[in-house]
C-alpha cells in the first residue's frame, strides 16, 4: 500500500520542482483506490475499493499531519537520513547459492527464466 | 580555418522525459533483430574515424532533398545516451558482469530483486560519472541522490530501477565535435543538459516455442552499472547528431569508463527528432526514434525522419505528426511507428530509501580532475597547432592508443609529417590486415622515432625503410639491428655508384646505343640495373645524377 506524502513531480521545461503537498492537513488529496490499484498491478473488486478508501484516507492523513510543520526557514534536505554514504570497492564476488535461486523460479526453462507475454509496457 | 560555435537554446519547450514508454525495451530488439549493418566506426580493435556509409548517386539525390528541406525547416535535435560502465561488478552489488556469459550464470539476491536484499553502491560508478562529468564540462551536484523509477516489465526485477531523478550527479556541460572532413568539416559544441548514474535492466528475448508465446528473461544485465547522458537539442542535422555520438564513444574510451560499443549495446542512443518552418518560434511535435544500432543509423534515421516530417508539413499535414516512438528498421531504411502511446508514463519517483546520499568533496573532485588524460577535443587542437592537416588530425586523434604511440614516436624527436604518414599509411594498413591494435604490433614508438631518422639522415633509403618496417612490425627488433645484419646501409660514395655504373654500361652494350640513338626513356632501365647490383642500397638521388652525368657526357 503506497503511503507517499511526498509527490515530485520535475518539469523539464521550467526546471523547478513542484510539490503537491500544502500546509494545511485536510487539503491533501484523497487517494483515487482504483488508479493506485491499477498502477500497483493489484486487483481489487468494487466491495474492496470502498472498503479500502476510507482505511487508506485515514493512513494519509495520519502522515498528512506533518503538513502542519512550519518549514518556512528550513531548507529541503535531500534525504532523512544522516549517515556519510558508504561506497564498496569494485571486488568481484561470486553469489554462492545460486542454485537455490533459480530453483526459486517459478518457471524455469534452463538458461532462462520464463514469463508470460507482455502486451504492453507500464 | 573558420570556427563554428553552436549556443545552446536557451528557452525551449522540449519535453524530454518521462514519456519514453518503450525505453526499456533494449533487451527485446537487441536480440531478436541483427543488424544487417556493420558501421565501420566500431570495428573493434583498429578503428579509423567513424565514416557513413551511403551510395554516391542516392547521395546526390538526397544532399539536395536535404538541402531544399533545410532553407524551408530547421531540425530540433537531441540525443540521450546510455553507456554501460566498465566496471568490474554490478552497480548495487558485487556480481562481475562479463558479456556474452551462459544466462542467469552471474545472478545474486539484490540483482534479482528477492525479498529482503539491499542495494550497495560500486565507488567505481560514482568515480566513472565525476571522470565523465567533468570531462563533459560539466557541473557536479556535491550532493546528489537516488530515486526509485517505478514500472512493472519482466526484465525489471525489482519492479523499479534505481535512477536519479531531479538531483543529477552532473548538469549544464558541453562536448566539442569535429565534423569529417569529406562532409564539410567545421566545428560544433553540442550543450549537456544532465548526466546520471542508474542500473540496467535484464535482456528479454522471445521464446520460440510456437504455442504458449512466452518470453525469456536473463538478468546477468540487470544491475550493470549505465550514466545516461541527456543532451541539449543542439543537433540540427543527422550528421552533427552521429558525429557527436561517435564523439562521446571516442571520450569514454579515452577515459576507460565504457568499451563504448553500439553493437554489444555499450552504448545506446535514443534521438529525439522535431522540425518547424524557419522563422517561427514555437517547436514542431517531438517524435523519438529507437533501435539505432550504428553511427551511420544514427545519421540515416534522423535525416529520414525529417524528410518525413517536412513532407507531411509541406502537404499541410503537420498534425499527422504526432508525439510518439518510432522505430528504425535498417532493412527497409525507414522509421515505423511503434504503437500509439497510451497516455503519459508515471514512474512515482521518490527517493530511494535504501541508499545513503552520494557525497563528493572538493579533494576527491581535484583528484580526479588530475587524473584525467589529454581529451580528444584538447589533443585534436595540439595535434592542428603542429602544422597538420585536419585529416591527419581526426585519424591520430581517434583512438587513445593511437595518439600515445604517435606522441611517443615524436616524442623521440621524429618528424611531425613523417611520422604520421607512416602512421596512417603502413602501420595502419598492417594493423587492419592482422587484425591487431597499436598495441598489439611489435614495433615500438623509439624505433619508428629511429626509423624515421634513419631515413632522414640518409644512412638508409625510403624504400629499404619501408622493409624494415615489415620486418620490424612483424618480428619486432630494432632498426639498427636490421641494418647491421641484413646490410642495408646505403651507398652514398659516388666513385662506390660510379664502378657500378659502369659495369651496367659494360653488361648492356645495345641500351647504351639505343639510348644514345634517342630512346631517353632507358635512363629508368639503367637505374634499374645499378640498383639490382646494388641490392637496392644505392642512394636513388645520386644514382640518377651519376647516371645522367655519364650518359649525356659520352655523347
Amino acid at each position: 500500500m503506497p503511503t507517499r506524502y511526498y509527490y515530485y513531480d520535475y518539469d523539464y521545461n521550467n526546471r523547478t520542482r513542484n510539490c503537491s503537498t500544502t500546509t494545511t492537513r485536510s487539503s491533501l488529496e484523497p487517494p483515487d483506490v482504483p488508479r493506485l490499484a491499477q498502477t500497483a498491478r493489484i486487483s481489487l473488486t468494487p466491495h474492496e475499493v470502498e472498503e479500502f478508501a476510507p482505511k487508506i484516507r485515514q493512513v494519509i492523513d495520519w502522515f498528512g499531519q506533518l503538513q502542519d510543520v512550519d518549514l518556512d526557514s528550513v531548507d529541503p534536505a535531500l534525504r532523512a537520513d544522516s549517515e556519510t554514504g558508504y561506497l564498496r570497492e569494485d571486488i568481484p564476488k561470486t553469489f554462492k547459492n545460486r542454485e537455490s535461486m533459480i530453483a526459486a523460479v517459478p518457471s524455469y526453462d534452463e538458461p532462462y527464466i520464463k514469463v508470460p507475454k507482455v502486451l504492453n509496457k507500464e | 580555418m573558420a570556427s563554428f560555435l553552436f549556443r545552446t537554446i536557451q528557452s525551449h519547450s522540449f519535453l524530454l522525459c518521462p514519456t519514453t514508454l518503450l525505453r526499456r525495451n533494449n533487451g527485446a530488439f537487441y536480440c531478436s533483430m541483427k543488424s544487417t549493418h556493420t558501421q565501420t566506426a566500431t570495428q573493434e580493435k583498429q578503428q579509423p574515424p567513424p565514416k557513413i556509409k551511403s551510395s554516391p548517386q542516392g547521395n546526390q539525390a538526397k544532399t539536395r532533398t536535404l538541402d531544399r528541406i533545410s532553407k524551408e525547416y530547421e531540425a530540433i535535435i537531441g540525443i540521450e545516451t546510455h553507456v554501460q560502465l566498465s566496471t568490474l561488478t554490478k552497480a548495487f552489488c558485487t556480481c562481475p558482469y562479463n558479456y556474452g556469459a551462459q544466462p542467469n550464470t552471474s545472478v545474486c539476491p539484490i540483482c534479482m530483486g528477492l525479498p529482503g536484499a539491499l542495494p550497495v553502491v560500486n565507488s567505481k560508478v560514482v568515480e566513472f560519472a565525476v571522470k565523465l562529468g567533468l570531462a563533459l564540462n560539466c557541473k557536479l551536484s556535491f550532493n546528489s541522490k537516488f530515486d526509485r523509477k517505478q514500472y512493472f516489465y519482466p526484465d525489471l526485477p525489482k519492479g523499479y530501477q534505481i535512477s536519479q531523478f531531479d538531483i543529477p550527479i552532473a548538469t549544464g556541460g558541453y562536448l566539442d565535435v569535429d565534423l569529417p572532413v569529406e562532409y564539410g568539416g567545421g566545428h560544433r559544441r553540442f550543450g549537456i543538459t544532465r548526466v546520471h548514474m542508474e542500473e540496467d535492466a535484464g535482456k528479454l528475448l522471445h521464446a520460440d516455442d510456437g504455442v504458449s508465446y512466452a518470453l525469456q528473461v536473463d538478468l546477468n544485465r540487470a544491475g550493470v552499472p549505465l550514466l545516461e547522458i541527456v543532451s541539449e537539442p543542439d543537433m540540427r542535422t543527422g550528421l552533427e547528431a552521429a558525429e557527436y555520438a561517435a564523439e562521446l564513444q571516442r571520450l569514454v574510451r579515452y577515459l576507460g569508463v565504457s568499451n563504448g560499443n553500439m553493437q554489444e549495446g555499450s552504448l545506446r542512443c535514443d534521438v529525439n527528432v522535431s522540425i518547424r518552418p524557419v522563422g517561427q518560434s514555437k517547436f514542431g511535435t517531438k517524435v523519438e526514434i529507437k533501435n539505432l544500432n550504428s553511427f551511420s543509423s544514427i545519421n540515416r534515421a534522423i535525416d529520414f525522419e525529417i524528410a518525413r516530417q517536412a513532407l507531411l508539413y509541406s502537404q499541410g499535414k503537420a498534425d499527422q505528426i504526432v508525439q510518439e516512438t518510432r522505430l528504425w528498421e535498417e532493412g527497409s531504411q525507414k522509421t515505423v511507428t511503434m504503437r500509439k502511446k497510451e497516455g503519459l508514463a508515471d514512474y512515482r519517483y521518490f527517493p530511494e530509501p535504501d541508499l545513503p546520499e552520494v557525497i563528493l568533496n572538493k579533494e576527491y573532485v581535484d583528484s580526479i580532475q588530475s587524473s584525467l588524460p589529454e581529451l580528444p577535443e584538447m589533443k585534436r587542437r595540439r595535434y592542428e597547432e603542429m602544422g597538420l592537416s585536419m585529416q591527419d588530425v581526426l585519424f591520430l586523434a581517434n583512438d587513445i592508443n593511437v595518439a600515445r604511440f604517435f606522441d611517443a614516436t615524436i616524442g623521440k624527436g621524429a618528424d611531425v609529417k613523417l611520422a604520421a604518414n607512416w602512421i596512417m599509411g603502413d602501420i595502419a594498413a598492417h594493423m587492419k590486415n592482422e587484425k591487431l591494435t597499436i598495441n598489439e604490433i611489435k614495433l615500438s614508438a623509439a624505433e619508428l622515432a629511429e626509423l624515421i631518422a634513419s631515413i632522414k639522415g640518409a644512412t638508409i633509403s625510403g624504400k629499404i625503410g619501408k622493409e624494415i618496417l615489415f620486418e620490424l612490425m612483424a618480428k619486432g627488433g630494432t632498426v639498427n639491428g636490421i641494418i647491421k645484419e641484413k646490410d642495408l646501409v646505403q651507398i652514398v660514395d659516388p666513385s662506390e655508384i660510379e664502378k657500378m655504373v659502369d659495369k651496367v654500361f659494360s653488361e648492356n652494350p645495345k641500351q647504351l646505343e639505343q639510348y644514345r640513338g634517342g630512346k631517353t626513356k632507358l635512363q629508368g632501365f639503367f637505374a634499374g640495373q645499378v640498383m639490382k647490383i646494388s641490392k637496392g642500397k644505392a642512394n636513388p638521388g645520386l644514382l640518377n645524377k651519376i647516371l645522367l652525368e655519364k650518359l649525356n657526357a659520352k655523347s
